[in-house]
């Protein structure tokens, strides 16, 4: 599904990603744990196509294609998903068009005909009640005025809205308090399929006690440290990220 | 005797070479008979016009806008355009009635009837004008008041009966057509006592056309008036008008205006609050690309206590298209418990793209809000790649972003349907494909 080999990447010029590798097979939940300033964020955006963010050496294969010189919108066709760390507001654009314009774009893309107006608002209907959230959001501006919870929440139902075949999601658990988390959780969960995979990214291990993981790495320095199984999270979690800033150094 | 009044200001000391080829066509319109504040408004215009010319940056006022590379040449005085019903626009909204003038010339005969408690008089019926449309200013600072008034001829006087509420909409259409034709409309729309209408004025034709209206609104005490303005030209033509809505006690008026398709413009705006308990407001957007330009200058004039005026412009530009904001609030000693409001926001899609604004407030009472605020921006980049990174193409992305812009200035407008009309305005810019204009 996802293989990225040997990846170099910049920001602002500076190198932050240094040689990361990582295979995820379809149906596989992996976790990515790190220290802040690892790398995490960075990863994600040089797989969703940011501007500013450059591979200078190795690969990124997704759905058996290399997406390294793809646009996001293509990414996104593709089947790729980011759930922002930090989500972005956008003033004057309704959460409901957003979602509906998002939809059909990628419907297209698939070569599937756009939702009519009926079966979207189902769907979106179906999607917040399971996300238990408040209608009243789909008529503000997108993110505008949300609290941090809501943004998290509403990341999580553009994720149950486009279906996509792999989601990563960025630090998706903080600013949650322990209800909001299971709820993202439980959404989370819910779409789990032997088709889609998931890369978790988290600085705790407090999510995974939830969204149960196949694969746990550790990234440091740019570059993947460790692999194990869930327990590692566990380990990390007692131990801190002390070791890998010693062993990386 | 009109051929008098065009041939005297020759004979005034002060005039400038450069003036005298604008005036010269107006010579057409000696012997028409005019009535005789007509025939003396042109002399006045033509004489204040002659001393100075064009205004040029170094005016005040005019330091963003330079008319000067406009050439009389350019356009045809009186050109005839002869233009026949299926060659009209659609209406801009059913059920509505029609004005239609052609050159700046009346047409009836392409017309629809007008309700009851609505009169249009033709100017050149009037022998004794109101105080209201004899009385223009200060033409010495308004060189294109001057000229508008050295040309005038066809324009009308609309008539809402006080007490009466207009249901539907009524458009006022000028096409211009032929060759390249000038056209210097006058029009006086006023509200009776305790009356309602909504007015659509489009300036629609195809290609090269010079308009320069005058466009006096009168809101006598509690009317409701709402002016809705179209500039639905495209390629070449130059639109510059001035617009001066007079309120009267507690009358309430809300303006706007749409401009995307000329080569030039300049819109004023003249909001007098002459008496107390009055809300008028003004808002517009433009959208300009290629090497477009349109400048959108206001004034907002509070003469008494209780008024709250409103300011709330937005655009769009780019390639290396420029545009002009001056919005100012003037507050007088009396107008106590003055609410001013005034706000232009520039979205700038190109590096060579300008926006130049500049907002003042003077006031002269000690009890009043007022607020401004003016910001030129680029598109959000962040919010640019998250809608990407949902599906969305880039082109559609930024058109979503540009048009949820623009169309927050809408809100206000209360019919949906003339909303609508707006939110479809901004939309067909969005889509049309990216051409160069003419330098
Ligand atoms: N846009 C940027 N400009 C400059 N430096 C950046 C930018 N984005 C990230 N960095 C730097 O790259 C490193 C990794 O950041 P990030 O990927 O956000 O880490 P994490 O998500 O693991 O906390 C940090 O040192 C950060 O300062
Ligand atoms: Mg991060």
């Amino acid at each position: 599904m996802l293989k990225i080999e040997n990846l170099h990447a910049t920001v602002a010029d500076r190198e932050v990603l240094k040689g990361l590798t990582l295979d995820i097979k379809p149906g596989e939940v992996h976790a990515i744990m790190g220290p802040n300033g690892s790398g995490k964020s960075t990863l994600s955006y040089v797989l969703a196509g940011r501007d500013g963010y450059d591979i200078t050496e190795g690969s990124i294969n997704f759905m058996g294609q290399d997406i390294g010189e793809m646009e996001p919108e293509e990414r996104a066709a593709l089947g790729l998903f980011l759930a922002f760390q930090y989500p972005v507001e956008i003033p004057g654009v309704t959460t409901t068009t957003f979602l509906k314009t998002a939809l059909n774009a990628v419907r297209k893309a698939r070569g599937e005909k756009e939702l009519d107006p009926a079966s979207f608002l189902k769907l979106q209907k179906q999607k917040l009640t399971e996300l238990g959230m408040d209608a009243d959001m789909l008529k503000r501006g997108v993110n505008v005025g949300f609290s941090g919870g809501e943004k998290k929440r509403n990341e999580v139902l553009q994720l149950a809205m486009l279906q996509p075949k792999l989601a990563i999601l960025d630090e998706t658990d903080s600013g949650l308090d322990i209800d909001a988390l299971k709820v993202v959780a439980d959404g989370v969960n819910a779409l789990r399929a032997p088709d889609r995979s998931f890369l978790i990214i988290t600085h705790y291990q407090r999510l995974l006690d939830y969204i149960k993981p196949d694969v746990v790495h550790v990234l440091a320095k740019g570059k993947i440290q460790k692999t194990g199984g869930p327990e590692l999270a566990l380990e990390l979690e007692q131990k801190g990220y002390a070791d890998f800033y010693d062993e990386a150094a | 005797m009109a051929q008098a009044a065009v041939h005297s200001f020759k004979t005034e000391t002060l005039q400038r070479e450069e003036a005298m080829p604008w005036l010269a066509p107006a010579a057409v319109l000696g012997g028409d008979n005019a009535p005789a504040w007509i025939a003396a408004l042109r002399e006045t215009g033509a004489a204040s016009f002659a001393a100075t010319g064009l205004p040029t940056p170094a005016w005040e006022g005019w330091q963003y806008t330079n008319l000067r590379p406009l050439t009389p040449e350019a356009f045809t005085f009186d050109a005839a355009g002869d233009v026949a019903a299926q060659d009209l626009p659609a209406p801009l909204l059913k059920d509505s009635h029609r004005i239609v003038l052609v050159n700046g010339r009346l047409r009836p005969d392409l017309g629809t009837p007008l309700p009851d408690g609505v009169k249009l008089t033709p100017l050149m019926e009037i022998s004794e004008p109101e105080e209201e449309l004899a009385t223009v200013g200060s033409l010495a600072q308004s060189p294109l008041l001057a000229l508008n008034c050295a040309y005038m001829r066809d324009g009308f006087v609309l008539d809402i009966a006080p007490h009466r509420d207009i249901a539907r909409p009524i458009e006022i259409l000028f096409m211009s057509a032929g060759n390249s034709p000038a056209v210097y409309p006058r029009v006086l729309y006023r509200f009776g006592e305790n009356s309602g209408a909504t007015l659509l004025e489009r300036h629609a034709g195809e290609g090269m056309a010079l308009t320069n209206l005058y466009a006096g609104i009168v809101l006598k005490a509690a009317a409701r008036g709402r002016y809705y303005r179209f500039i639905d030209e495209n390629g070449d033509a130059v639109h510059v008008s001035r617009t001066v809505a007079r309120s009267h006690k507690s009358s309430d008026f809300q303006g706007f205006s749409s401009v995307s398709g000329v080569a030039a413009g300049r819109q004023e705006f003249g909001l007098e609050l002459l008496d107390s308990g009055i809300s008028s407001s003004i808002g517009g957007v433009y959208m300009l690309k290629g090497r477009q330009s349109h400048d959108f200058t206001i004034l907002a004039d509070h003469f008494e206590k209780d008024g709250t005026s409103v300011q709330h412009f937005k655009g769009v530009i780019d390639d290396q298209a420029r545009a002009v904001f001056q919005g100012k609030i003037h507050v007088h000693r009396p107008a106590q418990k003055t609410d001013g409001y005034q706000s232009h926001h520039a979205l700038l899609l190109s590096d060579q793209a300008e926006a130049s604004a500049k907002p003042e407030l003077e006031i002269y009472a000690d009890d009043v809000k007022c607020s401004h605020g003016a910001t030129a921006g680029m598109l959000d980049t962040d919010a640019l790649f998250y809608l990407q990174s949902r599906g969305i193409p880039a082109a559609e992305a930024k058109a979503l972003l540009v048009h949820s812009f623009l169309s927050e200035t809408l809100e206000k407008i209360t019919r949906d349907d003339v909303r609508a009309l707006y939110a479809a305005r901004i939309a067909a810019w969005l889509n049309a494909p990216v051409e160069e204009a003419a330098a």
